[in-house]
């Protein structure tokens, strides 16, 4: 039996207690099968083993607990780093370039990694306790995107109950498609500005040349 | 597009392998995706109750506490590896037997049984 199965198991016998553990847990960043555990949950709620409600109060306070923790560990713990970081050249200026930054995307940013791109959630609450991002709105965005990553799994697994394994074989494969698709836009996006960028300095070497 | 300086065309094969890695992904999730409406069946894994398994392979759980010669129970949440260490079997023996009591469920009913189903002529 390897951890997934012995999580299941644990799952399957123990219930919430359990599912908020392990959610808890994985949000604060340690990597376990924690969309696994959404969907099974939600084909117990199925089977008459667990009730919906409790499955998604409890699920989404976990995740919730467990990206404070995060963020906490970012902005007290991390201190020590951001100290090491502004003695560097022009540490000053990066740190207040990330801290806009995150002020500025932070929100759509948290939000989003919350349910879409999951894989990147543990590493921007470090970056936002880090960044300093206004706790109150971390929270709030938080709250948002948890939830409703915790409803659309459930849901899933409950309108798909009996085939957990199935299922999840499938969203494992497209997450990666979605991780990548954003990679691509980003890149692409990164590579349009830098070719109008040298189409502009073509364009200034020739009035130049053409002045001189 | 003829001043691409290093870093650009670098920006554009890593573009291109995002895409090629992204595609092969695609392709693989629609593949299982059909794969698996055409093949409906959960693999029993040792995590999964008696129960579930009764609900994925849609069989009354009775059929297969019957084949594991236990008592039916209501809100059985009972993981089979544990069944399977209190009867002194292996797991893979156990999903066996439970293997062999659903293919017995769906199998067609042989002529001359006792309980032919209404409205099927035979």
């Amino acid at each position: 039996m390897n951890l997934t199965d012995q999580l299941l198991a644990a799952l399957s016998l123990y219930g919430l207690p359990v599912l908020f553990g392990v959610i808890a847990i994985a949000a604060a960043g340690v990597p376990l099968p924690v969309t696994l555990m959404l969907v099974a949950a939600g084909s117990f709620v199925e089977l008459g083993e667990m009730k919906l409600w409790q499955v998604l109060v409890v699920a989404s306070g976990a995740a919730v607990l467990g990206d404070q923790i995060g963020y906490a560990l970012g902005r007290w713990g991390g201190h020590s780093v951001l100290e090491r970081m502004r003695r560097r050249k022009n540490g000053e200026a990066k740190i207040a370039q990330a801290r806009a930054f995150a002020k500025r995307w932070g929100g759509a940013g948290i939000f989003l990694t919350r349910w879409l791109v999951t894989p990147l959630g543990p590493w921007l609450n470090l970056t936002s306790g880090i960044a300093n991002y206004p706790w109150g709105a971390f929270l709030i965005w938080d709250v948002l995107g948890e939830t409703l990553w915790v409803v659309i799994y459930v849901l899933l697994g409950k309108f798909f109950s009996g085939r957990v394994q199935a299922l999840l074989d499938i969203l494992g494969n497209l997450s990666w498609v979605i991780v990548g698709l954003i990679a691509a836009v980003i890149l692409a996006w990164q590579l349009l500005r830098s070719l109008r960028s040298t189409q502009t300095l073509d364009q200034v070497k020739a009035i130049s040349r053409r002045l001189s | 597009m003829k001043h691409l300086g290093r870093k650009q065309w670098f920006a554009i094969v890593v573009l291109a392998l995002v895409l090629l890695i992204t595609g092969l992904f695609a392709v693989r999730t629609v593949r299982r995706a059909v794969y698996w409406r055409l093949h409906r069946d959960e693999v029993i894994r040792p995590w999964m109750s008696v129960p579930y398994v009764a609900h994925s392979y849609r069989v009354p759980p009775p059929v297969l506490y019957e084949a594991l010669g236990i008592a039916p129970q209501a809100h059985d949440r009972k993981p089979i590896k544990e069944i399977a260490r209190e009867q002194n079997i292996s797991v893979e023996q156990l999903i066996a037997t439970l293997q062999q009591a659903i293919a017995r469920e769906r199998a067609p009913i042989p002529s001359g049984s006792q309980s032919p189903s209404p409205g099927r002529s035979p």
